[in-house]
């Protein structure tokens, strides 16, 4: 059973301001009971695997500079910073 | 029985790149947010491209570090949410299915001790934090993100290190091994910054993060080693806890974080394959790595007959293992490595003096080939040592210029000696029976010279005309 | 004029000087803007079509070389980046986001002289099968707007199926380009993993998705693809087609072929009348001289479990970004600290992205990611080996696209879990990484039913003929709009 406090926990985690925690309870809550059949899907023993890629064929050491201003198309302040709001310390 | 571990986090400044974009890996040069794209920003649609060369570097890395190398590396997500961190997650890596970041375990050895290395791993640097306000009411952050996706290699050990005195023997061989390798230059400001796990005999393990410089980390652990022994000696419990280094007090502070916050959810990197290194591979970097300081050593030992200590201070340092190996001949290898050693070092030791210096390996093997040859003194060539660093100009014409070069012209050095015969009548008479008395004759010819003349061809001379 | 041709007659009627491409794009626009208020296929369409075409018809007629497409109207899903133009991914957190440079597969297209006549509307961050997730309103299904278009790609295959453009591209993360292919009656394509670059797709879940073309017909789709997969420098997952011709070959046929037949896609909960188009699909095959039979594979009935762990998992992280600090909407950060702001601006996030991030906050945490995440990557490696074993006996399998008809608007909106269940069919390519196409096959009381073929990796020529051939046995009604 997901609880409230768990939704409550998780959304802080992630970063989302919810009022109403009970509103995504319910729901939340039927999308991860519906995760349970995996329980029983007989793999714990299955390796994970990934696409490859050799050395070789990975991104050159070349320094190519952006063809545009950037920061100009972007949230800046102060000249070319990007302002981010107080760090609690 | 005190228990020091490290995390070392060394920038690959060496390299052209960032590690997932083509933006330039040494950001120092650039104004606030010049450096940066759509990728190492993290703009939506974006997609990282792995640096090939950085993958090799930090092989490179582990491979000095006696490290193992598995057969594929594989990246993971380190899921946070922070202003630095343009995607709010790091690409890292992570062992948690099988050895995948480019270092299992491994081991250096100071002295007779050794370190194990947990693992290395290949991630990207976040962006530059500036607080800018005047009190903490009002401050505002701003961020600067040259930095964000600099390459970095993390250095884990295992807690094996008792002293301050160990860690810093330690991070000057690590220093010497990644300039060595010409990976990193460690002298570049914020290229190598560190965290720690410090315990002592009773007490809990207590990190340090935020330690910006290799100077600063040893001061570090011995301020908390010492901060931990006095609560201890008080009886007061030293509690588990993230203490972050001041670097203006130059004290640990603890830091309030939030333990909640701690949960990462680390899981694959999907736009990154896993790349496979294999024995192939690792064959053919093995044959691209520079010869090891201690294969130098061993070489500089046997093969020119340079004694140890020299040979381990000349090894170590490849700014001066590089001007040697330029330099040097069959004939005058001693004579070079002398010259390092005991005249250059003291000149330019510090990275500012390296770079402001006009000396090349040219300069050395003439000075080296002067001294041996008599062309000059070793007592000139401090003399134009200096003014070669500062001015650049070649050997003879510094000698010629200051005036510095031996008086070996023989009829002006038999005027020259012939004057202080007749001077010192009462030494010549001397010499004649007591053969210390000559040496002072030698030296009066060097008075009158400004030790300039010859030794050899002056002894040759005074007895010639005295007659012994 | 007939806005309803093909991609490749358009080519052939601009190339000819039968059409010009200014007539046809102004048509297309004044298209859209008589059936758009009813359909909402678009979010935004773009101004200076016309003109592009005009500029293209000068290109024509001055003997210029011009690209493959001539001009051709394409519509492109809200989640791929074109220079200049606004970018939403249909959510309010990207109301104002201005792409600063293109996707791989727009630059590809504009090369090829491509006219991006609108962005196309989807699911909130293409999280969504009907676009009623959209932050600006469902999607309408041109053949009864009653109905749901599908999704998350529903704005593409609407405006294809309306004929407010001759193709699209749309998106593919667990059915998200073939279900709203098979609701309004398109083409749509899933290629192999890597055939198309995704540099420029705004990223959901970016282990499994692909873009992916919806066209009128299967010789549109192996078109497009000339056009915009390969190897990409910017995309370390592309993967080396060696310049394949989609188009060449295409007719011949699938005599002697085997083709399985997915027994979990057929089962329970399946409408009879996709049901009896299946059936009637297997028969026109067998009836070209391919050969059918059952398959059973185990791992489809944990496969829905395992693509949202899996999806929600990369969602969250993938969605981290959008903390409105370098770009974003307008929300004055004065007076909050940092944890605080960033959580209140992303309130702007709808529910279906808030509840999926709370998923993908909560399965691949420290304390249940053996439990969820885990087990969730392990059935897809299993799920994958099972398809590789099929495709060792089987050229092809079939299933319907989605089990069940074009549903009613509002009606599954509130029930997470039969919405679940309606990308069965779908989400096993993704896992696996094959390529799947849904073609339009039956039409049901005005509602169309598609069926899914799918081949082994890098067979998607083979696919491609498979799907004509099964094209060529169908007549269906013309769309009611």
């Amino acid at each position: 059973m997901v609880t409230e406090e768990e939704i409550e926990k998780v959304s802080k985690l992630m970063r989302i301001g919810i009022d109403d925690h009970k509103e995504y309870v319910e729901k939340v809550h039927m999308m991860i009971n519906f995760f349970d059949i995996l329980d029983s899907a007989g793999v714990e023993s299955e390796e994970i695997s990934m696409p490859e890629i050799p050395i070789s064929k990975l991104r050159e050491d070349e320094h190519i500079p952006f063809d545009d201003k950037l920061i100009e198309r972007l949230n800046h302040y102060k000249g070319t910073y990007v302002r981010a709001p107080k760090m609690s310390s | 029985m005190t228990m020091i571990g490290l995390e070392i986090h060394c920038q690959l400044t060496n390299l052209n790149s960032k590690l997932f974009c083509s933006c330039k890996a040494n950001y120092r040069e650039f104004k606030i947010n010049e450096n940066i794209c759509p990728v190492c920003m993290g703009l939506p649609g974006s997609l990282p491209r792995l640096n090939q060369e950085a993958v090799k570097k930090a092989t490179m890395i582990a491979m000095a570090l006696n490290c193992t190398i598995p057969e594929k590396i594989a990246f993971f997500r380190k899921n946070y949410f922070y202003p630095d961190s343009p995607k709010n997650f790091q690409i890292t890596q992570l062992n948690i299915y099988g050895d995948t970041s480019v270092g299992g375990t491994g081991s250096v050895m100071i002295g007779d001790k050794k370190i194990r290395i947990t693992r290395i791993q290949l991630e990207e640097d976040p962006g530059r934090l500036i607080y800018d306000g005047s009190s903490s009411k009002n401050q505002i952050t701003l961020v600067d993100y040259n930095r964000a996706g600099t390459p970095l290699v993390e250095i884990v050990t295992e807690p094996d290190f008792e002293t301050p005195h160990e860690v810093r023997d330690f991070l000057n061989i690590l220093s010497n091994i990644l300039t060595n390798l010409g990976v990193a230059d460690p002298s570049l400001e914020g290229a190598m910054r560190a965290d720690a796990n410090i315990s002592i005999e009773g007490g809990k393990k207590v990190e340090i993060k935020n330690i910006g410089s290799f100077h600063d980390l040893e001061k570090a652990v011995h301020f908390e080693i010492i901060r931990q022994d006095s609560l201890h000696s008080r009886n007061i419990e030293i509690i588990q806890e993230t203490r972050h280094w001041d670097d203006r007090r130059k004290i640990t502070v603890s830091s309030r974080s939030k333990e909640e916050d701690l949960d990462y959810r680390y899981f694959l990197e999907g736009d990154i394959p896993w790349v496979k290194i294999d024995p192939e591979i690792q064959k053919k970097l093995k044959t691209e790595m520079p010869e090891s300081i201690s294969s130098k050593k061993a070489r500089y030992i046997s093969k020119y007959n340079i004694p140890a200590q020299v040979a381990d201070v000349l090894s170590s340092d490849k700014y001066y293992s590089d001007l040697f190996e330029d330099a040097y001949t069959e004939s005058n290898a001693k004579e070079v490595a002398n010259i390092i050693t005991t005249e250059l070092m003291g000149l330019v030791d510090t990275r500012e003096k390296r770079e402001v210096s006009k000396f090349t390996s040219v300069h050395l093997r003439d000075l080296a080939d002067a001294i041996q040859s008599g062309k000059v003194s070793r007592n000139s060539s401090k003399n134009a040592l200096h003014e070669i660093l500062k001015s650049g100009k070649d050997l003879s014409t510094v000698i010629s210029e200051l005036d510095l070069g031996n008086v070996s012209d023989e009829s002006e050095l038999s005027r020259i000696i012939a004057q202080i015969i007749s001077e010192e009548p009462q030494a010549v008479e001397q010499s004649k029976s007591n053969s210390q008395t000559i040496n002072y004759l030698v030296g009066k010819v060097m008075q009158k010279t400004k030790g300039k003349a010859d030794p050899v061809l002056t002894l040759d001379i005074l007895k010639k005309q005295i007659g012994i | 004029m007939n806005l309803k041709i093909s991609a490749l007659d358009y080519v052939q009627e601009v190339k000819t000087g039968n059409i010009s491409a200014e007539d046809f794009v102004a048509n297309t626009i004044e298209r859209i803007q008589n059936v758009d208020d009813k359909l909402h296929a678009f979010l935004s369409v773009n101004e200076d079509a016309i003109n592009q075409a005009r500029a293209i018809d000068k290109k024509i007629k001055s003997g210029e070389k011009v690209g493959d497409c001539f001009g051709m109207p394409i519509s492109i899903k809200d989640n791929m980046c074109i220079k200049d133009s606004k970018t939403t991914c249909a959510s309010k957190m990207l109301e104002n986001f201005i792409a600063p440079y293109d996707a791989t597969v727009i630059a590809k297209l504009k090369r090829q002289d491509a006219i991006f006549v609108g962005k196309v509307n989807m699911d909130e961050f293409a999280m969504g099968l009907t676009t009623e997730f959209s932050a600006y309103g469902p999607s309408k299904n041109p053949w009864n707007v009653e109905y749901v278009s599908g999704g998350s790609s529903g704005g593409s295959a609407v405006s294809v199926s309306a004929l407010e453009c001759v193709a699209s591209l749309g998106s593919d993360t667990g059915g998200s380009v073939r279900n709203p292919a098979s609701f309004c009656s398109a083409v749509g394509y899933k290629p192999t993993y890597g055939l198309i670059s995704r540099y420029g797709l705004i990223s959901y879940a970016n282990s499994i998705e692909q873009i992916g073309p919806l066209t009128r017909t299967v010789k549109d789709t192996a078109f497009m693809l000339n056009l915009i997969t390969g190897i990409d420098p910017n995309d370390d997952t592309t993967i080396d087609n060696k310049n394949e011709d989609y188009l060449s070959g295409i007719e011949s046929g699938i005599e002697g072929k085997k083709i399985g037949i997915i027994k979990e896609m057929i089962g329970e909960g399946i409408d009879p009348a996709v049901l009896s188009a299946t059936k009637d699909a297997i028969a026109k095959l067998e009836g070209l001289g391919a050969t059918c039979e059952e398959i059973s594979l185990d791992m489809v009935k944990y496969s829905v479990a395992a693509y949202y762990t899996i999806t929600a998992t990369e969602a969250g992280s993938n969605l981290a970004r959008y903390d409105n600090l370098r770009y974003g909407y307008d929300f004055p950060l004065d007076g909050y600290e940092f944890n605080s702001y960033i959580s209140k601006a992303r309130r702007k996030f709808g529910p279906e992205v808030i509840r999926r991030m709370i998923i993908g906050g909560f399965v691949p945490s420290a304390g249940h990611s053996g439990k969820y995440f885990l087990k969730a990557l392990k059935v897809k490696s299993k799920l994958t080996k099972e398809v590789n074993g099929a495709f060792k006996k089987f050229d092809f399998l079939i299933s319907p696209t989605v089990p069940i008809l074009p549903f009613k608007l509002g009606e599954k909106i509130d029930d997470p879990v039969s919405l679940f269940l309606v990308d069965i069919n779908t989400v096993t390519a993704n896992l696996t990484g094959k390529p799947a196409i849904s073609i339009p096959f039956a039409n049901s009381n005005g509602l169309p039913i598609g069926i899914q073929l799918m081949a082994d990796s890098m067979h998607d020529k083979l696919l491609l003929q498979a799907a004509y051939a099964l094209e060529q046995t169908v007549r269906l009604p013309e769309v009611p709009i």
